[in-house]
């Protein structure tokens, strides 16, 4: 954790690259490295997980963290310019010092998921933790089965990640589907939204799925799952809240009596079905 | 028991002062609320219950989490006394008891100390109670439905009761009873005294409304989610929020931060589970967009989350937001309606 004493005091990390992501330049990825070497020994994290990102002066907002924890020494945020926080985040320059708490929330079934076919569905930028999966997995290739990854946006321009996209596409033990909602000049991948896609596409019912996207994403795309055969415990996702506090004190991230700071955010299928409203 | 005479109180307030920061009820503006004493002529003896919970005074309603500046971060140490709260009722001293759960001891957390909140903790760890017998319960008060009791002595270290020319005092935990030692002037409760106290008490009681079991009204909000019933009961609510800034165990936060440049602080401050903001996301996706779905998470929260985490309402039977309330929204109404509706829905298939 940032702080043994203190949780709500985040630690420093100076950004060490920063990428743009689109040409509409609204999606940055941001490396950040640690500034003290006690809180990298410190930071210890799983793909799925939280963090608090602070700019002094503006306040805190939650981004799932988009490095896997088997890239050493580097901590990756795409954040999408929206509000006040990530406006000024966009204003970052490399070398800049930033704040963190986390890593917080829970993680991906890496564990269960081993042995097993996994299916990974993603939308839009919300594929951050995703890419952190994806490049846990392929880190310990041998642990896991079949990788099927359908992953899609509303144009080409807002895939984020789209040098490893290319990378992983050649590689012949993933498998890659990508999909732009509508069709545009020069692209040569699938065409139609997610969850038409995932049904095109025949996942093996009998694997792990796991769904991260735009709570309309999910909403369809979950019971295309179910359709299909998927096991009830086999399907998760990953929730996004307006989370603050990030230890299930301050309120807002409440689903039912869990809150998605600490009993999620990942979460399976036969966990949320019986939370109403979840997504 | 021991009992001090009330023309004497002060000594024993001034003998508390060299120990403990001490919070009593006492003039805030026009309303009586708890707030830090420098003398026992501050205190209001002459009231029912305060108009504002004591929950600001280990959870204020904005608060320092840091300062920062080129120097870094400085976080605010606690390096004065303890504190004291002189003259809580029941309905008060158990919320404390809720809230420390949420803040204090994480209990349901995985790993337990990473959760428990500093701020709180610095200023309730060491704290000592007075819980104040309630000679006077108010037609808003309900604390006899949530296992209260104007005489209950539950979270409370010290207990006191007004029989009108003394306080009795009755040591309730080792702390209290520790304190009450070191207190040399006071004289031994006599058989009188304590008749008075069993005498206040029986007429106490008899303010209370007539008892209501709550208990199956757990099973029955796990059942109405669904249901109109909440479009009925959130119909006149016009989310004003007044409701959980007067309750003593609403505990929603926001955090803030204020400042020009590269110096400023980051504060938290209470926030509403009643406003549309409160879950807003950048994206503009508001998971409790309608009132309705507002209304129904204090609700649920009180009498069916909290259950589920913590092993009880989260409610004391205050009746503070039934006083506030500007459309007379009343929560004991509320809670009857709850537990009589008949649910619409065919639990046969």
């Amino acid at each position: 954790m940032c702080n043994f004493d203190n949780t709500y005091i985040p630690i420093q990390m100076k950004v060490k690259k920063i990428l743009i992501e689109n040409p509409d330049r609204s999606l940055r990825t941001y490396d950040l490295s640690f500034v003290n070497e006690d809180d990298k020994k410190r930071f210890n994290y799983l793909p799925g997980q939280f963090c608090e990102f602070s700019i002094l002066g503006k306040g805190e907002s939650p981004f799932g963290i988009a490095s896997s924890p088997t890239e050493e020494e580097i901590l990756k945020f795409t954040v999408s310019r929206t509000g006040s926080v990530t406006n000024e985040i966009h204003y970052l320059e490399e070398g800049d010092i930033v704040g963190i708490r986390g890593p917080m929330g829970n993680w991906y079934p890496i564990e269960k998921l081993k042995g097993q076919d996994v299916v990974i569905i993603g939308g839009g930028f919300a594929f951050t933790t995703l890419r952190s999966l994806i490049i846990y997995l392929l880190e310990n290739r041998d642990d896991y089965g079949k990788i099927t990854v359908i992953y899609g946006a509303r144009n080409p321009d807002l895939f984020i990640y789209k040098d490893e996209l290319k990378i992983w596409d050649k590689r012949d033990d993933l498998i890659l589907h990508l999909t732009v909602d509508k069709h545009v000049k020069g692209w040569d991948k699938l065409c139609g939204f997610v969850p038409a896609i995932t049904k095109d596409v025949k996942p093996d019912p009998t694997s792990w799925c796991i769904v991260c996207g735009p709570p309309v994403m999910i909403k369809f795309t979950l019971p295309v799952l179910l359709e299909m055969g998927f096991a009830h415990d086999k399907i998760y996702t990953s929730l996004e809240r307006r989370m603050k506090c990030g230890i299930g004190k301050c309120g807002r991230c409440g689903i039912g009596s869990k809150y998605v700071c600490i009993d999620g955010p990942v979460f399976s299928y036969e966990e949320l079905k019986n939370i109403p409203d979840a997504f | 028991m021991i009992k001090i005479k009330k023309t004497d109180l002060h000594n024993f307030i001034e003998f508390l002062i060299k120990d403990y920061n001490v919070y009593a009820p006492a003039d805030v503006g026009k309303k009586i609320a708890f707030k830090k004493i420098n003398s026992a002529f501050e205190i209001r003896h002459d009231i029912t219950n305060t108009h504002l919970s004591p929950k600001n005074v280990f959870f204020p309603q904005s608060e320092v989490m840091f300062q920062y500046s080129d120097d870094g971060l400085k976080i605010p140490e606690r390096n004065e006394k303890p504190i004291a709260v002189w003259g809580m009722r029941n309905c008060d001293t158990s919320s404390l008891i809720m809230l420390n759960k949420v803040f204090g001891d994480a209990h349901q957390m995985p790993d337990k100390n990473m959760y428990k909140d500093p701020y709180w903790k610095m200023k309730y760890d060491n704290c000592l109670i007075f819980g104040q017998a309630c000679n006077e319960p108010l037609s808003t008060c309900f604390c006899n439905w949530f296992d209260g009791n104007p005489f209950a002595k539950k979270g409370a270290d010290v207990f006191v009761v007004d029989t009108c020319d003394h306080f009795i005092f009755e040591g309730v935990s080792e702390k209290g009873k520790a304190f009450l030692l070191k207190y040399k002037f006071a004289e031994e409760a006599t058989k009188t005294d304590l008749d008075k106290i069993a005498e206040l008490k029986k007429t106490a009681e008899s303010y209370l409304p007539e008892k209501l079991d709550v208990k199956p009204l757990y099973n029955k909000m796990s059942q109405i989610w669904d249901e109109p019933i909440w479009d009925e009961i959130s119909a006149k609510c016009i989310n004003c929020g007044a409701c959980t800034f007067v309750c003593p165990t609403c505990h929603c936060f926001d955090v803030s931060d204020e400042g020009k440049g590269k110096k400023g602080k980051r504060i938290r401050l209470w926030d509403s589970c009643m406003f549309q903001i409160f879950t807003r996301e950048a994206s503009g996706h508001n998971p409790r967009e309608l009132s309705t779905q507002r209304v129904r998470q204090r609700l649920m929260h009180k009498y069916n989350y909290f259950m589920d985490n913590y092993e009880q309402y989260l409610c004391t039977g205050c009746g503070r937001c039934v006083q506030v309330c500007p459309v007379n929204l009343d929560i004991r109404e509320v809670i009857k309606q709850i537990l009589d509706y008949k649910i619409s829905r065919n639990e046969d298939n």
